[in-house]
């Protein structure tokens, strides 16, 4: 019996009702939610290379079962999409297990995580891995105009398929900006220059977790991580914020504040 | 100034709170204050309504620079409002640096109501900048006119 | 509350919407279908979807699909059984091949048809009706 089937049935044996981890179909990864402890899909149940935006899934889950006790394989940035997900009032962590997965060290290098554990480690080992900065550096190296070449080119080739907020974990808006005809003309493709990008990327400020989901998913390969990533970047350095670090500071831009915390801007 | 002709105007879109600045505009005007007239201005009740995509459309719309005052902090009608602008502004500011717009052509100022001469002075000095900056690089072609 | 009553599957298909074939996952909770993932390791899509794909759901319970076929009776689509649609379509067919010519007639496929329903309908086009007019609508 392997370790992860050894925990999905002591979580089941335990309080939980489901347990939502990866199995393996005909070779493929896929999201599996194990309701009972006689499934076979406990067997076949992998922690498998891929990764899914869990956290949408556990939204939909908990919104149609709310008292549903789930558990959840999690990697680190399942676990902090999770924690920003719960201020945002969306997900309830009280009613969620999570069972910590470590990503191995070529995991953590191939996506340039700079956290890529979550807090508790069950499965696997903690690596620690530098935050792949390497083309938001190269980008800043540029001037004005060349680095705002560079993104138009970048977007010229985005098809508008809303494939980085459909799969982006910490996107849950039932009317998104991106479909406001006054910002984002409908029928243009590619999307005018910068309202569309701009607008996603002002959104995940103190939002984003850095999963790179958005990336991996984008058919035109435009490097969007890297606007998100640096819309992280400003906020750690501006207002001293970190999406899905702490479980209970809350994103400045969500509340007003206090007088104190302005005046050490700027 | 590449392609430009220099009598080329650049325009300017500045929002100002109902409370202070929109009134620090009214007192420039009553006292005769000179500023230049590139700038068009939209009243708001605080600058805390102005939500990051509104500058988005500004410069969508081929304005060259968006300023945005509201009353000092401490002095907001709403009391608090103008914190959120002040975090708002400067995520916002760098997300555009990042894309490639020139930081000069964004700018936050608190100008009260008692403040004229300081509104008259900030636009003089925004568009002084902006105008060095040039028309913006989102301008629409077939929007200059 | 019950287990029974929670159910969460994520079914692997292929999108239809055109012939490039991506991959899939259907999401169907509690026994009704509620959305799309994009597989992630297929071999043609790679994890990445268009923006027909990502709502390739969208259309399974809107309340405009059609799900009987109508005839229009005095300009007013009327439903009605499926053999009473068949003949006056045969009919319809028929008579334009009969005072026109085989020609007169075109037939336009579906990419959300499998090979098989494709093949049959280019067969049934050029050995019964006569004609090369065939199109599709993913040769866009």
């Amino acid at each position: 019996m392997s370790g992860l089937e050894q925990i999905i049935r002591e979580k089941l044996a335990n309080g939980s009702d489901a347990f939502l981890c990866l199995k393996n179909q005909a070779g493929v990864s896929v999201p599996v939610l194990i309701t009972s402890p006689d499934s076979e899909d406990i067997e076949v149940a992998e922690l498998g290379e891929v990764r899914y935006p869990l956290g949408k899934i556990l939204i939909a889950l908990q919104k149609e079962h709310p008292d549903t006790r789930l558990a959840v394989v999690v990697r680190g940035c399942d676990e902090r999409a999770f924690i920003e997900l719960s201020k945002l009032e969306q997900l309830d962590l009280d009613k969620l297990v999570m069972i910590g997965v470590a990503c191995t060290p070529e995991e953590a290098e191939a996506c340039g995580c700079a956290k890529p554990y979550p807090e508790d480690v069950t499965l696997g080992e903690k690596v620690e891995n530098p935050r792949g900065l390497e083309t938001i550096e190269r980008l800043e190296s540029m001037s004005d105009s060349e680095r705002m070449q560079w993104w138009k080119e970048e977007f010229s080739r985005c098809i508008k398929c809303y494939g980085c907020r459909n799969i982006c974990p910490m996107c849950f808006c039932k009317d998104c900006s991106l479909e406001n005809p006054h910002l984002v003309e409908p029928g243009v493709i590619p999307p005018e220059f910068p309202s569309f990008h701009i607008i996603r990327a002002l959104d995940m400020a103190g939002r984003c977790i850095d999963c790179g989901l958005c990336e991996e998913s984008c058919p035109a390969e435009i490097p969007l991580r890297s606007l998100y990533r640096k819309m992280q970047e400003i906020m750690a350095d501006k207002l001293d914020y970190r999406a899905g670090e702490s479980r209970d500071e809350k994103s400045p831009l969500s509340f007003l504040g206090e007088e104190a915390e302005i005046k050490n801007l700027e | 100034m590449e392609g430009m002709s220099v009598s080329e105007e650049v325009r300017i879109l500045a929002f100002l709170c109902n409370w202070c600045s929109y009134a620090g505009a009214d007192l420039a005007g009553v006292s005769r204050l000179q500023y230049p007239a590139n700038v068009l201005d939209v009243r708001v009740m605080c600058t805390g309504t102005i939500s990051t995509y509104f500058v988005v459309k500004a410069f969508q719309e081929g304005m060259d620079g968006v300023l945005i005052a509201g009353c000092h902090i401490g002095d907001c009608h709403y009391l608090k409002g103008n914190y959120m602008t002040a975090k708002r502004f400067q995520v916002l500011r760098d997300a555009l640096k990042f894309l490639g717009l020139e930081e000069g052509r964004l700018r936050l100022e608190w100008v009260s109501a008692a403040e004229g001469e300081k509104y008259a002075e900030v636009i003089r000095s925004f568009s002084d900048e902006v105008q060095a900056l040039g028309p913006s690089p989102l301008r629409k072609k077939d929007k200059t006119a | 509350m019950s287990e029974k009553d929670l159910s969460y599957e994520l079914i692997p298909s292929t999108c239809a919407y055109c012939g490039t074939g991506c991959g899939v996952l259907l999401e169907v909770m509690d026994g009704r279908l509620s959305g799309v993932l994009p597989q992630k390791d297929h071999p043609v899509s790679k994890g990445a979807l268009c923006l027909k794909g990502w709502s390739s759901h969208e259309f399974v319970y809107s309340p405009r699909r059609l799900d009987k076929p109508m005839i229009r009776k005095d300009g007013v689509p009327v439903e009605c059984e499926w053999e009473e649609a068949l003949k006056v379509v045969a009919e319809g067919l028929q008579k334009a091949r009969n005072e026109h010519g085989p020609d007169a007639v075109g037939f336009f496929t579906s990419a959300r048809c499998t090979n098989e329903e494709n093949y049959l309908l280019q067969k049934f086009a050029r050995a019964v009706i006569g004609t090369n007019n065939v199109d599709h609508c993913a040769r866009l």
